[in-house]
């Protein structure tokens, strides 16, 4: 059955309806069922009605069949969010042995139609994890890792879903699990560079890069060596400097010296935020950033916990100033909450 | 006071949406549960529940909240709860367990839902569903919202502490654990993520918040000032829900109503927030996500409550449970009355 299109002439094949189609003769639709006065119904069409009644007679008895997992690919493209038909095509792609290639390419489809969907990105996990076992990837040195057809697919995939928008959180997420599971920390740093370079502002990548940072390990007793410290609190500052009113690098530097190197807050970052301060290049943005005042904020304080009363109280009055300068000047929409800060400093 | 809100026009955009959602929704039918569930908080975050639906319509939505509930048969012990929407078919036709499963989002707001509408739980298998939130609960600490499948983050994690606090039945969640779990969350800048080392996000954020909250574990937060910090950070004109992003009113509750939990509430510009929802009011009724977007029942749910916070007229929603403050009072009160029999 063929029908023309009216836009550019393209005669385009319809399927036919699945009740015309010999190979679904035998099975009967089962239909919804919905009360009277039921929750948000919704207006199907016909075709998802149709479509619909097939999938759930065949989902109803567990039947294992090649015709079976081509109607998932159709309901899904309709609802990605039907999430027992996730399941139940996985056991089709396990149970039948079907091409985890293929399934990849159908899944990059449904990827781009909806790129936020949380049950394609794992069912992408599950079908990479399928495709390569980590310890293929163990012993080989990080450059050959990534020539792995496999891995440079997935980079690639996600290289253009970052392209498409650069802080989706799926995308990110995945990328870590990647990252993980494989290995492949060196390129890693390589595309976290790039990405922050492209947008000073991206804070998944800045959070990306605190991941890379620590090979994501967890816990108490992560370690962070001393070079690597100190080369981040230059390249935080250096791109601070290109938009000093960016909260991504503050927040990235002072948080990860106060979970890995509190002193440095005040004897590393602070005299290179103060030489900012006073740098006429930099100097008025810097002064009018809050992320500047509220680091020397936080710089203050930690340091104020480690002296003795006299030199503590004199700590903490410049926090307090800081803070005041967030109330009245640099940040008013957190009025009440600087204030409240400066009362409670100790 | 930034303005007022066009209640008359929200009540008639839940009502429609309550009634009928146009085909572009089919992507949603597996969340319809989710859906009613977010209409109905809306229309009570508005105090226009009891006048918005007959006694007809909420008694036929509380048959069909319950038409919803997947049954133990003895092979499905973890899929049993409510399922998301009447998709799967009838229950008696689904021979094969997995065709026919809950899931703990849509038994969430299932069991909200039946709150909202006046209904006892009765009829809820309370030994089925803690029992499915046990086989959901992974060896870290996190949730899976199902079986089958490899997802696992905070949304089920708060999920499961709701629907314990509910049925006030903690016996399906492991309280140390999820704990643990949480606490790992949290990230270098004092925000909370999906899972240990991942960005620091809004919704994570209440997810996490509310789950210690309802265990009472919220002394487990390593420095609770910092989280609450992290959170003030994300306001502006609305909330935005990551550094660097544009303000989304779904953030001004999942956001706000963690400032709420962690003692924010008079550090807030309320009305720099309350200016962003009111750009986002849509022309017929409904919210959306920002200004000049389409509404949709979560970005107006979610929008009038994080309102809701700083409007003494409108009634007192528990940040928590996402419920009006004298429902969580009743669901208390006759608890006491059970346990004292």
């Amino acid at each position: 059955m063929v029908r023309e299109s009216s836009e550019d002439n393209i005669v385009e094949p319809v399927a036919l309806p699945l009740s015309e189609q010999e190979e679904w003769k035998d099975v009967t639709p089962l239909e919804q069922e919905d009360s009277q006065f039921s929750i948000c119904p919704i207006a199907y069409t016909d075709g998802y009605k149709e479509m619909m009644g097939y999938m759930r007679a065949v989902m109803a008895v567990g039947e294992l069949s090649e015709r079976a997992y081509e109607l998932t690919g159709a309901v899904l493209k309709e609802n990605p969010g039907h999430y027992t038909v996730w399941v139940y095509r996985k056991k089709l792609i396990e149970e039948l042995h079907l091409d985890i290639e293929k399934e990849l390419e159908w899944l990059e489809s449904i990827a781009e139609m909806y790129p936020k969907n949380y049950q394609s990105w794992h069912h992408r996990e599950v079908l990479v994890s399928m495709l390569l076992d980590a310890r293929v990837l163990a012993d080989m040195p990080q450059d050959q890792q990534v020539c792995h057809p496999v891995i440079r697919r997935e980079l690639s995939f996600l290289a253009n879903a970052i392209d498409e928008d650069s802080k989706n959180f799926h995308a990110w997420s995945y990328r870590q699990w990647l990252v993980r599971r494989y290995g492949i920390w060196e390129q890693e740093k390589v595309f976290i560079d790039t990405m922050i370079d492209q947008d000073v502002r991206n804070n998944s990548a800045w959070n990306q890069r605190y991941f890379a940072l620590v090979q994501g390990e967890t816990g108490s007793k992560v370690l962070v060596d001393d070079g690597t410290l100190q080369a981040e609190i230059e390249y935080a500052v250096e791109i601070i400097k290109r938009a000093p009113n960016n909260e991504s690098p503050w927040s990235y530097i002072v948080g990860m010296l106060l979970r890995h190197a509190p002193e440095k807050l005040y004897d590393e970052l602070l005299p290179r935020i103060q030489q900012l301060s006073v740098d006429a290049s930099y100097d008025q943005a810097v002064k009018s950033s809050p992320f500047y005042w509220s680091a020397l904020v936080d710089i203050y304080e930690s340091r104020a916990a480690k002296e003795d009363a006299d030199a503590r109280e004199k700590i903490l009055d410049l926090a307090r100033s800081a803070c005041a300068a967030l109330a009245t000047d640099h940040d008013p929409v957190r009025m009440r909450y600087w204030e409240h800060r400066q009362t409670t400093l100790v | 006071m930034a303005g007022d809100l066009a209640v008359d026009k929200h009540v008639r955009y839940f009502r429609y949406a309550l009634n009928m959602l146009p085909s572009s929704m089919a992507q949603l039918d597996a969340t319809r549960m989710t859906l009613g569930h977010l209409c109905l908080v809306g229309l009570a975050a508005l105090g226009q529940l009891d006048t918005a639906l007959s006694a007809d319509e909420r008694r036929g939505m509380v048959d069909w909240i319950y038409e919803q509930q997947v049954q133990p048969t003895g092979d499905n012990a973890a899929y049993c709860g409510f399922r998301g929407g009447s998709l799967f078919g009838p229950h008696e036709a689904c021979s094969y367990a997995a065709s026919n499963m809950a899931n703990v989002a849509a038994t969430y707001s299932a069991l909200a839902t039946l709150v909202l509408l006046g209904d006892d739980l009765q009829r809820v298998n309370r030994r089925a569903v803690i029992a499915a939130l046990r086989h959901m609960q992974l060896p870290s600490g996190t949730f899976a919202p199902h079986p089958g499948t490899t997802e696992s983050d905070p949304r089920f994690i708060y999920c499961a502490c709701a629907i314990s606090t509910l049925l006030d039945d903690w016996s399906g969640v492991d309280r140390d654990r999820a704990t643990e779990f949480i606490a790992s969350c949290v990230g270098v800048d004092g925000g909370l993520s999906q899972a240990p080392l991942q960005e620091s996000h809004g919704g994570h954020l209440y997810c996490c918040i509310a789950s210690l909250h309802l265990m009472g574990r919220l002394d487990a937060l390593p420095d609770r000032s910092r989280t609450l910090r992290w959170a003030l950070m994300r306001a502006g004109t609305g909330y935005q829900g990551r550094v660097n992003k544009p303000a989304d009113v779904c953030y001004s509750f999942w956001v706000g109503a963690a400032v709420e939990m962690l003692g924010g509430h008079e550090m807030v510009d309320d009305d720099e927030l309350s200016k962003f929802t009111f750009q986002c009011e849509g022309a017929y009724g409904g919210v959306s996500k920002c200004p000049g977007a389409k509404p949709d029942p979560l970005h107006s749910a979610l929008g009038i409550v994080g309102l809701g916070f700083f409007r003494p007229e409108l009634p007192r929603m528990s940040p928590a449970l996402l419920l009006p403050e004298d429902v969580v009072e009743r669901l208390t009160l006759a608890r006491q009355a059970a346990s004292s029999t």
